[in-house]
């Protein structure tokens, strides 16, 4: 009866236009007020805790702050040259350069609207300029984006990692592989569509090309290299790594590629000035650039952006958890576990049922709440059939990247609607053929463990002496 | 002075953001260059990022950087669309009023017993202070939101989506672009 | 209406205090039939240790389990339990719990509003690092996570050693990548945290303690009618029992599954050198006598004979 309410409450604030926080939240106060013994001083003290409580979600600020310095400056248009530099030659190759460089940048970034906004606003113009159909060009990139939460860093398996305490590392580990089998996938499709239909191809890169688009995407291919450096090399966790990648991606922005800040249009060395007197300007202009970038309007601009997106990003996630909390309290996930579990199910047909269960809720919701609500239910019973937690992972993050182009809620279906100027059912459309091959990709996870499991357990045993 | 007060309030949220990263960045820097530590640095973060969330909330209200789904409300008629948005107010109000009253009594508690942080010699009811303070500022927010509403100055909550906003970026770009001719 | 007693904990059903907790549920609703109705939340579901205690004075929980070190705000004299190598094994540890020092000792809380109902058994810490730890100095400059507390901050600091405090999710992490060198734990807490797989020199030092208090608020308690609350009193006394006998039997268990897995090597020290660390770390006694008060520290070091 109280989950019903519960539930009904949460539909109906959604549907009335009510923020997604608020909504998650409106229904959990109300149905403790009202129907639970739960002093509501309590509710204070919970939400103190969500907001004060969860070391592991800081990194979501930091990889939202480092991710907006990364696509307002000119990352991303230069991860893009890079990528087409390498295979752009091939035919359909302009749209697997699209596809590797939504790689690169999901290996930067852990959001897959952000990939989609920052690689597909380009590359989308790009490849229906080069004779690509439309439909075709937003189809794939809508898809690739996704990968942004599988490949790490990835905020969805930050969340996942909080609500389960699974480590998030070996979370980050076991996502390369599925995401860049993803990749590939893709690339093949793109490949097999290319030739039947005769997708136009670039001419090859000169070597000189290569290497100088090479060298300018490297201050974002580093960034790659920092983070995961970091967390694997024994420097800093997780949450650390993505602090110390929002220090480098502002520095990257504001002194390396000056896209932003004091330093924006002063060049590294001007026409005749001698290479010993540009480095000591260079040093004095970048020790003065960094303390003068708070009062610089750009910079401020890109953190407020990035502390909107965060704060918004904590708050749907700190109701999210209250909501969880009113779940819990009201033993609601036993309940729904104890059905399953008499259901007899085995390790297959569970399976089956979760995915359905994840990606019916994928329509509807934004992943890190989905995952806040459900991990908590589906982990334990997964544990006790005997799949393994990072797996389980894995699998549910396959499920929130399907989520991400299912309607009527689908964050990189709306992104790709902006950029297109074609309505959502057209995008959908367009989406479709490259759903079915996600919807394949899923299955494969599930079923073949070894995918999401093969590294993480390669690293252990090489480590394990 | 609005204009002021407005321009403050985003210093502030950025400032606390900034503040977190730092203070995160700090701990890694002194433990792997300096080999030291600070037992504090970690609460200290933590509640950077609470008061960050708290006050980034109402904030955000007034900006519409809130995420939700506007798609049914936008198949109704105008009227009916501002009763039901009149109505989801109403509710917003109610959720921050009853978190209002819960973050005193909590307050109270921690007041009367005199409670300190874990980690850091200062009063804990202090500390959580942005408890009644955020869900203060929220309850003006929607009374100023709930009052626009009437007055048929806003129809609905102005909710960002991310792909609006990637639009404007990208419009912004293009802009750039267009206008730098040297690329 | 039976009276809903909440008891929330924040580790798995199979562990010592996961056992107790069910144990509890299962005396004092076979005792008290329709009278009382017990709901166990494991795994930090209702609330983690942080914040389980304010949830306790806000009536919302009834009975939890943290570790001594987490009432550190409530009264400084708790304390005692964490100074090093104040007991020379478990029965010393349980003489002084059961003494009479040990029992005022519960009562300690009242003022702030909480009450504790019983000591439950962790077991006795041991030392873990990426090189081996035979004498003190050993442990010089070396960055050792802590559970936070004072006195673990000074007696890590009297070993030259950088004390540091890390959430729980990231310290498997930490020490793996050896951003951190060390740690200190009980045997269960190493084996079933897997930080035996990290840390290649674990040292059987026994320097100090990590035990639960059983605590509930003194406004439910005292709330409750007077033929109850000596039933409940009683299912609680026979619980903790029960998890302390099943944390006894695990601290043997897992020091021995970490020898067999290869991972780490244990090393026992002699006399002598154990004489040498509780040179070092003994100062730290002096500087919390104050705090403490020196005649419930005199109390501890005489159940040791
Ligand atoms: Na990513
Ligand atoms: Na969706």
């Amino acid at each position: 009866m109280t989950a019903a309410v519960l539930f009904a409450l949460l539909f109906l604030c959604m549907f009335m236009g009510m923020p997604i926080a608020i909504a998650l939240g409106f229904s959990s106060v109300v149905t403790i007020y009202f129907m639970s013994g739960d002093s509501i001083a309590s509710m204070g003290l919970k939400f103190i805790e969500n907001l004060t409580e969860h070391y592991t979600l800081l990194a979501i600020p930091f990889f939202v702050l480092s991710s907006a310095f990364l696509s307002t400056g000119g990352v991303a248009l230069r991860l893009i040259r890079f990528a087409t530099a390498g295979v752009g030659h091939i035919r359909g190759g302009l749209a697997m350069a699209s596809v590797l460089a939504c790689m690169l940048f999901a290996a930067v970034s852990g959001s897959s609207p952000a990939t989609v906004a920052a690689i597909g606003s380009i590359v989308i113009v790009g490849m229906v300029r080069s004779g690509y159909p439309e439909n075709f060009a937003a189809g794939v990139i809508s898809n690739a984006g996704t990968l942004g939460i599988l490949i790490p860093p990835s905020i969805v398996m930050l969340v996942y990692a909080a609500a389960t305490e699974v480590s998030a590392a070996r979370m980050f580990m076991a996502g390369f592989i599925p995401g860049i089998l993803m990749g590939l996938i893709l690339m093949v499709a793109i490949y097999i569509y290319a030739r039947i239909k005769g997708l136009p191809s670039l001419d090859r890169a000169s070597a000189r090309e290569f290497f100088s688009a090479a060298f300018s995407a490297s201050g974002g291919i580093i960034l790659i290299v920092i983070v995961l450096g970091a967390i694997y090399g024994g420097i800093a966790s997780p949450t650390e790594a993505a602090a110390v990648s929002t220090v480098y991606a502002f520095l990257i922005a504001v002194i390396g590629y000056r896209d932003m800040g004091p330093l924006k249009e002063v060049p590294w060395r001007y026409e005749g000035e001698n290479g010993l007197g540009a480095a000591f300007r260079n040093t004095r202009q970048m020790i003065v650039a960094i303390p003068m970038s708070f009062f610089s309007r750009d910079v401020q601009k890109v953190v407020l952006d990035g502390a909107k997106v965060s704060f918004m990003l904590l708050f749907i996630i700190a109701n999210a958890m209250l909501f969880a909390h009113v779940l819990t309290s009201e033993r609601i996930p036993h309940m729904i576990a104890e059905t399953i579990t008499q259901m007899g199910l085995p390790a297959w047909g569970f399976l089956i049922v979760m995915n359905i269960l994840l990606l019916i809720a994928g329509n509807f919701m934004e992943p890190s709440a989905i995952l806040l609500i459900m991990a908590p239910i589906l982990f334990p019973i997964g544990l006790q059939l005997g799949i393994d937690p990072i797996h389980l992972g894995i699998i549910m993050v396959v499920n929130m990247e399907i989520g991400m182009i299912t309607p009527p809620v689908g964050l990189n279906l709306f992104v790709t609607a902006g950029i297109t100027g074609r309505d959502i059912v057209w995008v959908v459309k367009a989406c479709l053929p490259w759903l079915s091959l996600l919807l394949m990709f899923l299955i494969l996870v599930t079923y073949v463990p070894q995918i999401s499991l093969f590294l993480p357990e390669l690293i252990d045993s090489l480590r394990g002496r | 002075m609005r204009q002021f007060v407005d321009r403050l309030e985003e210093g502030v949220i950025s400032l606390l953001l900034v503040a977190m990263t730092l203070l995160v960045f700090t701990e890694v820097v002194m433990r792997f260059a300096f080999n030291a530590g600070f037992l504090w640095i970690q609460e200290l973060t933590l509640l950077v990022s609470g008061w960050f969330v708290l006050l980034g909330a109402s904030y955000g209200v007034r900006v519409g950087a809130h995420i939700g789904v506007d798609a049914v409300v936008r198949l109704l008629k105008p009227e009916v669309r501002r009763v039901v948005s009149i109505v989801a107010v109403l509710l917003c109000l109610f959720y921050c009023g009853l978190l209002f009253v819960g973050s005193w009594e909590y307050l109270a508690k921690m007041y009367k017993i005199g409670l300190e942080l874990d980690d850091m010699v200062f009063p804990k009811w202090i500390a959580h202070s942005i408890l009644v303070i955020g869900f203060g500022l929220l309850i003006l927010r929607f009374l100023e939101l709930l009052w626009k509403i009437v007055k048929k100055e806003q129809d609905g909550f102005a909710l960002a989506d991310e792909a609006k906003e990637a639009l404007e970026e990208l419009d912004l770009r293009k802009q750039d672009r267009n206008g730098g001719a040297d690329q | 209406e039976p009276v809903t007693i909440k008891f929330s904990h924040v580790v798995a059903e199979n562990t010592p205090k996961g056992q107790m907790a069910l144990k509890f549920k299962e005396l004092a609703e076979q005792r008290l039939p329709g009278k009382v109705v017990v709901e166990v939340f494991p795994n930090s579901q209702l609330f983690g240790d942080n914040k389980v205690l304010e949830a306790m004075l806000l009536g919302d929980v009834q009975i939890a389990a943290p570790s001594l070190s987490k009432f550190n705000k409530y009264t400084k004299q708790l304390q005692v339990f964490d100074l090093p190598f104040l007991f020379k094994d478990m029965e010393a540890v349980e003489r002084f719990q059961q003494g009479p020092a040990g029992q005022e000792l519960l009562n300690s809380m009242t003022g702030k509003g909480l009450l504790g109902l019983g000591y439950l058994h962790n077991g006795l810490k041991q030392l873990s690092a990426t090189r081996e730890l035979r004498s003190p100095k050993d442990a010089d400059g070396l960055k050792f996570r802590i559970q936070s507390s004072d006195v673990l901050a000074a007696q890590f600091e009297a070993l030259g050693a950088i004390p540091l405090k890390k959430p729980f999710s990231e310290v498997f992490l930490l020490l793996q990548t050896k951003a951190i060198d060390g740690q200190e734990n009980t045997w269960s807490n190493i084996y079933s945290k897997k930080f035996f797989e990290v840390q290649e020199h674990i040292t059987a030092s026994n320097h100090g303690l990590i035990d639960y208090l059983v605590v509930t608020s003194n406004e439910f308690w005292s709330g409750l009618p007077d033929d109850m609350r000596t039933e409940l009193d009683g299912a609680m006394k026979e619980a903790i029992a029960h998890g302390n006998k099943i944390a006894e039997e695990k601290a043997v268990n897992d020091r021995k599954r970490i020898a067999d897995s290869g991972r780490s090597t244990i090393l026992d020290l002699s006399d002598a050198e154990r004489a040498q660390w509780v040179e070092a770390m003994k100062p730290v006694w002096d500087k919390f006598a104050g705090e403490i008060g020196q005649d419930l520290i005199d109390a501890a070091v005489a159940s040791n004979n």
